[in-house]
């Protein structure tokens, strides 16, 4: 086997690698080692860009689109103006929301744990709160309930971990200080309504 | 919205890729919804997997994005040696790509690849999409996706060790010009 021909049987092409020739040819042992580096370099590139996606606002005109082409468009038109200060808005309102449910869960006339919270919570998806029907989103104590045709924008925020707990969610007492990106649905009264921590898994 | 949660990463990281705009990746995941919404999500699952249709409506909208801003960013790779900046952070890029400088001068290397090669790396390489899947984004056969496959490897080994030997690169003396 020649080198052309060795070249020609790489897996990608369907073939197997030659070990016997790579032994007798320096040249093609060399460049199969860098070939090696390289895949290695493009997994570490694809590990690096593993949390990489669509910002938070595309999902929200999703969501409009999506209600309206089923029709459950409440119809109100907003001014150009106010869409560019709407999300801004509601990013600062969600962070306050979010800071009132984490002093009011540290309250020390609170009777329910942590986990009994999250488990109200979790009744509350199942009984089909329209919060509820969003994928991974976390209802917020105390907060008004959305009808279905009721528009929702989502902002994303980063708050502490911490913040996790008055959610019912664990975290470890290291890693609460830790600051961590999370989606926050508004409702069309600008109040937040639900909260998704994007990486509520590696607590 | 399942099924944006579960693939708008994917898509938009293709995009990003692609595209090499953080903007035009945001237009193109999101303009892939909505062609499945408002077209009824004309999938066929026997014609490939559902992977493989998304991706290929996303390459289409960049395919069509490129040609209405004619700001395709595949640079040859003969000519991009002097737009793209130098970086020397090793004396052999090869050494050890998994470290970020390295990552980035890959990340630089990918997008200097003509299109139809740097198709293949974005999805089958940093997607692990699998060769039927590729083929049918592509719109070509697995053969193809193979071989455009390997061809693309080959041109980043070249790329990256022009990097590493600067002077093969760019530092080639050029014939002066003959003033008689």
């Amino acid at each position: 086997m020649n080198c052309q021909e060795f070249w020609d049987r790489m897996p990608e092409l369907g073939g197997e690698v030659d070990d016997h020739h790579l032994r007798e040819c320096a040249a093609c042992a060399a460049r199969m080692e860098r070939q090696g580096e390289l895949q290695a370099g493009l997994r570490a590139m694809a590990e690096s860009d593993r949390r990489a996606g669509a910002p938070a606002r595309v999902e929200s005109r999703l969501r409009a689109a999506f209600r309206g082409e089923m029709g459950m468009d409440a119809g109100r038109p907003v001014r150009s103006g106010w869409r560019l200060v709407l999300p801004w808005a509601a990013a600062a309102a969600a962070v306050v929301v979010l800071a009132v449910v984490m002093v009011r869960a540290r309250q020390p006339e609170t009777t329910a744990t942590p986990s009994a919270r999250g488990t109200d919570m979790a009744m509350v998806v199942s009984t089909g709160d329209a919060a509820g029907d969003y994928e991974g989103f976390i209802p917020l104590p105390n907060a008004g309930k959305l009808a279905d045709t009721e528009d929702v924008n989502l902002v994303r925020v980063e708050v502490p971990r911490s913040a996790m707990i008055a959610l019912g969610l664990e975290v470890s007492p290291e890693r609460a200080s830790e600051m961590v990106e999370a989606d926050v649905m508004i409702g069309p009264d600008g109040l937040a309504r639900a909260v998704r921590f994007l990486d509520a898994d590696t607590l | 919205m399942a099924l944006y949660n579960r693939r708008q990463a994917a898509l938009y990281r293709f995009a990003l890729h692609m595209s090499g705009s953080a903007a035009v990746a945001e237009d193109i995941t999101q303009e892939v919804f909505l062609t499945v919404l408002r077209e009824g999500c004309g999938y066929d699952a026997g014609r490939g997997t559902l992977s493989g249709y998304l991706f290929g409506i996303a390459r289409k909208l960049m395919l069509r994005h490129a040609e209405r801003e004619r700001s395709d960013v595949a640079l040859e790779l003969d000519a991009d040696d002097g737009g793209l900046p130098q970086l020397a952070v090793s004396n052999d890029p090869l050494i050890d790509l998994t470290r970020r400088e390295g990552i980035e001068n890959l990340r630089r290397a990918v997008q200097a690849l003509p299109r139809r090669y740097r198709e293949v790396v974005v999805l089958c390489d940093l997607e692990e999409v699998d060769y039927a899947d590729a083929a049918v984004a592509l719109g070509c056969p697995i053969g193809t996706v193979r071989s455009r496959l390997h061809r693309a490897r080959g041109l980043l080994l070249e790329k990256l060790s022009h990097e590493r030997s600067p002077r093969h690169a760019g530092n080639v003396l050029k014939p002066a010009r003959c003033l008689t």
